[in-house]
C-alpha cells in the first residue's frame, strides 16, 4: 500500500515545494518509515542514472548543418530589407541617371547613400516617437523599483489579505488592479502601494518570492504603446495588458518567475510560448 | 537581422546537446535524429519572438518532441505499423522505437551501463519523463511543456515511471531489494 503523501514527497525531491510545505512533508518523513525508503529510493535510482547513462553531444557534423541553416535564414531575411531599399533607391528622379558607366557607378553610389540617409532619418525619426517613449517608461518602472527597495517605503498598507489591500487603493489611486495571494504557489502578497511615475499614479501590488520582492505596477492602458519584456539594471520587467489596465512586474527575478505570476495574475494557466 | 541569429545563438543554440539527447531518446535511427533536430532548430529559429523570455531549453524540446511526431506520422504512412491500444501494448511499442538491439545491450552490459538499457527499454510515455527529469534536469511546468500534458499527470507519471524503473533494476541485479543498497 503506497502512502497518500508520495506524491508529494516525489514533489519534495524534485525541489518542486516552497519552504513551508517543505517543512510539512519533512515533518511527515520523520513519521513514515514508507516515504523514507521511497526518498531513498528516489535518490539512488537517480544518482544510478546520472552516472551510468552517457551524456551525448550533438555531432560536429549535425552542429554545421544548424550554423548552415541559421546562416542561410538570416541571410534571407536581410535580403528582403535591402530589397526594400534597393527599390527605393530606384526611384530616383531621372536626372541623376545617365548613359556613363562610371558616372552611373558614382551616381549609383550616392543614390544609395541618399537611400541609406533617409532610411536612416525614417528610423531616427520612428525611434524618436516610439523606443524612447517606451526606454523612459522602463527606465522609470526600474528606478521605481529601486527606490521601493532602498527607501523602505515598499509598502503603504500591508496586509496579505486581498480585501484589505484592494479597497485602500480606492482611496489612493482611480486603477483597480488584480490583487490575490499566490502563497500556495510561492508569490505571497505583502500589501499595497501608491506610486507616482512617468506621469502615471499607479497602483503597486508587492509580492515576495522566495528572497525576491516583485513591484506588480498598473496604470490606465493607452497613454503609449506596450513595451516589450525588457532587462534594465539587472532588473527584469515583464509587461501585459489585462482588461483596461497595462500592468508591470519588476524584480531581480528570473524571467521565467515572474512570467509565472504574470499568468497566476491573468489567472490564465494555459498561456505558454507557441511550440510550431 | 544578425542580431536576432546571435540571441538565437546565446539563448536557444546552448541546448542542441539537449535537443539532440531528447531525440536520440525519442527515436532510434542516428541518420532520422540528425534531420528531426535539424528541423527542430529551424523551426525555433522561426519562430524565436513567440519565445517571449520563457524557458528555452523546455521549448526547443518540445520543438523537437513535435517535429519527432511528425517524422512518425510520415513513416507510419510509408510502412503500416498499426498504433498500440493504451497499457499492456505499450511494452510493444516500445521495442519498435528506442529499445537498444541484442548486440548493444550486450556492449551495455559489458560496460555497466545497466541503467541506459533499462531506460531504453521503458515504454516511450515512461522513458520521456525520466530522460526529462533525471538526465535533462526539467522542472514540471518544464516538462508539462513538453510533454503538452497537465502538471498532476506529470507527476503521477513520473511516479509510474519511476518505480517500473526500479522495479526492473532491481529484478535485474537479482534476489532482495537489499543487493542494490
Amino acid at each position: 500500500m503506497r502512502c497518500a503523501e508520495s506524491l508529494r514527497v516525489q514533489a519534495y525531491f524534485d525541489g518542486e515545494t516552497d519552504a513551508v510545505l517543505s517543512a510539512e512533508i519533512e515533518r511527515h518523513i520523520e513519521e513514515c518509515a514508507e516515504c523514507r525508503t521511497l526518498l531513498r529510493d528516489f535518490g539512488e535510482t537517480r544518482e544510478a542514472i546520472r552516472r551510468e547513462v552517457r551524456a551525448e553531444h550533438a555531432p560536429a557534423a549535425l552542429r554545421a548543418r544548424v550554423m548552415g541553416d541559421l546562416l542561410r535564414e538570416s541571410a534571407a531575411r536581410s535580403r528582403t530589407v535591402r530589397h526594400r531599399v534597393g527599390r527605393s533607391s530606384g526611384s530616383a528622379p531621372s536626372i541623376w541617371r545617365t548613359a556613363s558607366g562610371a558616372r552611373s557607378f558614382w551616381f549609383g553610389s550616392l543614390s544609395g547613400m541618399a537611400a541609406a540617409a533617409a532610411l536612416g532619418a525614417a528610423l531616427w525619426f520612428s525611434g524618436m516617437w516610439f523606443a524612447p517613449a517606451s526606454d523612459r517608461l522602463i527606465d522609470d518602472l526600474a528606478a521605481a523599483h529601486v527606490r521601493s527597495l532602498m527607501a523602505s517605503h515598499l509598502i503603504d498598507v500591508s496586509s496579505t489579505d486581498q480585501h484589505t489591500v484592494k479597497p485602500w487603493f480606492a482611496g489612493q489611486v482611480d486603477v483597480s488592479p488584480v490583487v490575490a495571494d499566490f502563497a500556495g504557489q510561492g508569490y505571497r502578497l505583502l500589501g499595497g502601494r501608491a506610486d507616482y511615475f512617468d506621469g502615471h499614479r499607479s497602483a503597486v501590488v508587492v509580492y515576495q518570492h522566495g528572497h525576491h520582492f516583485i513591484n506588480v505596477f498598473s496604470w490606465k492602458a493607452g497613454a503609449h504603446a506596450l513595451p516589450k519584456d525588457s532587462t534594465r539594471n539587472g532588473y527584469r520587467l515583464v509587461f501585459w495588458k489585462a482588461g483596461d489596465l497595462e500592468y508591470c512586474a519588476v524584480a531581480d527575478a528570473g524571467s521565467s518567475e515572474l512570467l509565472a505570476l504574470e499568468r497566476l495574475l491573468r489567472n490564465d494557466p494555459g498561456a505558454e510560448p507557441t511550440i510550431p | 537581422m544578425d542580431d536576432r541569429r546571435h540571441r538565437f545563438e546565446s539563448e536557444v543554440l546552448p541546448h542542441l546537446d539537449a535537443a539532440y539527447r531528447f531525440a536520440r531518446w525519442l527515436s532510434s535511427a542516428p541518420a532520422e535524429v540528425d534531420d528531426i533536430v535539424q528541423e527542430a532548430m529551424l523551426r525555433a529559429f522561426r519562430a524565436f519572438e513567440t519565445l517571449r523570455g520563457s524557458d528555452a531549453k523546455s521549448w526547443l524540446l518540445a520543438i523537437v518532441k513535435n517535429c519527432h511526431s511528425t517524422a512518425m506520422r510520415r513513416s507510419r504512412r510509408r510502412e503500416f505499423v498499426p498504433l498500440p491500444d493504451d497499457g499492456e501494448a505499450e511494452e510493444a511499442h516500445a521495442v519498435t522505437f528506442g529499445a537498444p538491439d541484442p548486440e548493444s545491450a550486450s556492449i551495455l552490459r559489458d560496460e555497466g551501463r545497466t541503467l541506459e538499457r533499462l531506460l531504453a527499454a521503458l515504454p516511450e510515455e515512461h522513458r520521456e519523463v525520466l530522460v526529462l527529469r533525471e538526465l535533462e534536469e526539467l522542472d514540471y511546468r518544464g516538462i508539462a511543456a513538453v510533454t503538452n500534458l497537465p502538471i498532476g499527470t506529470v507527476m503521477s507519471r513520473l511516479a509510474r515511471a519511476r518505480a517500473s524503473l526500479r522495479a526492473r533494476w532491481l529484478r535485474e541485479v537479482e534476489g532482495a531489494p537489499r543487493a542494490v543498497r
